[in-house]
C-alpha cells in the first residue's frame, strides 16, 4: 500500500466517525446509538492502524486492539442498562430517559 | 491506490450509512457487521494481520451477537423519526463543520510528519540505514520506536510483533485492560440481577 493512500484512509475515518457522531444525535433508539458509538470507535481504530502503518510504528496496532477491550466492557455495561431500563415494558426512546433530570 | 481498497472504502461508507439511516433496528445491526468485516479488510491491507482476525472475532462475533440477542429481547418496532426538526438540523450543521475541519487539517499536512511517513515509499531500504528525521527541526526521533518496517514485521510474524510489544512495553496498560474487564462483567451481573422484594425464593 502507498503513500499515497494514507490521506484517503484518514478522510474515510473522519467520515466514518461522522456518521457515527451525526447517528449518536439523531437516532433515538438507544440500541442504534450504541452501534453508532461502536461505528465511532471504530473509525478511530481504522486511524491508530493508519497513522501506525505509516509511520512504522507498532503503537497504533497495539491502541487499536486496547479500544476494542474497552468497546467490549463498554457494550456489555451498555447493554445490561438498556435491558434493565426497558425491560418493564417501557417503549425504547432515549427522549423519555428524563429521571435524572428532573 | 488500489481497486481493492476503493472498493472496500465505499462499502465501509455505506454501511456506516446504513447503520444511522435504516429504519429497522436489525437492519443496522446487519450493516453494523458488514462495515466491522470491511474494516477488517482494511486492517489486513493494512498490515494488521492480528488485528484483522481480532476485529472479526470478538466484533462481528461477540458483540453483535449480544446486540442482535438484546434487540430479539426488547424487540424494538421500527422508530417513528419526526421530519427536519430544529435538533437535525442543528445536529447535522454541526457534524459537516468539524468533519470539514479534519478534512482540511489531513489535507494540509499538519496532523502527520511528512518526513517520518515519507520513508515507508519506495526508499525503504534508505531509511532503514539511516535514522529517521522527525520533528519540525528535523531533529531525529527514537529510532527504536519506530523502527517496525511491514518487511521486518511479516518475517518475524505479526502476532509475534504484537504480542511481544504487548507483554513488554504495554504490560501495564494490558493488565489494566484485564481488570476493566473483570469489572465490566462484574457490573453487568449486577445491574441485570432481580430484585426480589423480601422473599428469597429464586
Amino acid at each position: 500500500m502507498s503513500l499515497d493512500v494514507f490521506p484517503w484512509l484518514i478522510g474515510l475515518s473522519t467520515a466514518l466517525f461522522m456518521i457515527g457522531a451525526t447517528g449518536v444525535l439523531v437516532r433515538r433508539n438507544p440500541l442504534v446509538v450504541f452501534m453508532s458509538i461502536e461505528l465511532m470507535l471504530n473509525a478511530v481504530n481504522l486511524a491508530f492502524v493508519t497513522f501506525g502503518r505509516f509511520l512504522n510504528s507498532m503503537d497504533g496496532q497495539i491502541f487499536a486492539f486496547m479500544v476494542i477491550v474497552v468497546a467490549a466492557s463498554e457494550v456489555v455495561v451498555g447493554l445490561a442498562l438498556i435491558t434493565t431500563v426497558f425491560r418493564t415494558g417501557r417503549e425504547l426512546d432515549i427522549d423519555d430517559l428524563s429521571e435524572m433530570r428532573e | 491506490m488500489t481497486a481493492l481498497t476503493i472498493v472496500v472504502g465505499i462499502l465501509a461508507l455505506v454501511s456506516a450509512i446504513g447503520v444511522v439511516s435504516l429504519r429497522s433496528t436489525i437492519y443496522c445491526a446487519l450493516s453494523l457487521v458488514g462495515n466491522m468485516i470491511m474494516l477488517a479488510t482494511l486492517f489486513l491491507l493494512l498490515n494488521a494481520q492480528f488485528l484483522a482476525a481480532v476485529q472479526v472475532i470478538i466484533y462481528a462475533g461477540a458483540v453483535m451477537v449480544l446486540f442482535v440477542f438484546i434487540i430479539a429481547l426488547l424487540s424494538p418496532g421500527s422508530e417513528d423519526r419526526p421530519a427536519l426538526d430544529m435538533r437535525l438540523m442543528v445536529g447535522i450543521v454541526a457534524v459537516v463543520y468539524v468533519t470539514l475541519q479534519i478534512m482540511f487539517l489531513v489535507g494540509n499536512g499538519k496532523t502527520y510528519d511528512t518526513t517520518a511517513v515519507a520513508c515507508t515509499s519506495a526508499t525503504q531500504q534508505d531509511c532503514s540505514k539511516t535514522p529517521l528525521r522527525g520533528g519540525r527541526n528535523g531533529s531525529a526521533v527514537n529510532p527504536g520506536a519506530l523502527s517496525f518496517y511491514p518487511d521486518d514485521v511479516n518475517r518475524t510474524g505479526n502476532v509475534q510483533v504484537v504480542g511481544g510489544q504487548l507483554f513488554t512495553t504495554f504490560l501495564l496498560p494490558f493488565e489494566i485492560t484485564s481488570l476493566l474487564l473483570i469489572v465490566a462483567a462484574i457490573g453487568a451481573v449486577y445491574l441485570t440481577r432481580h430484585h426480589y422484594s423480601g422473599s428469597r425464593r429464586t
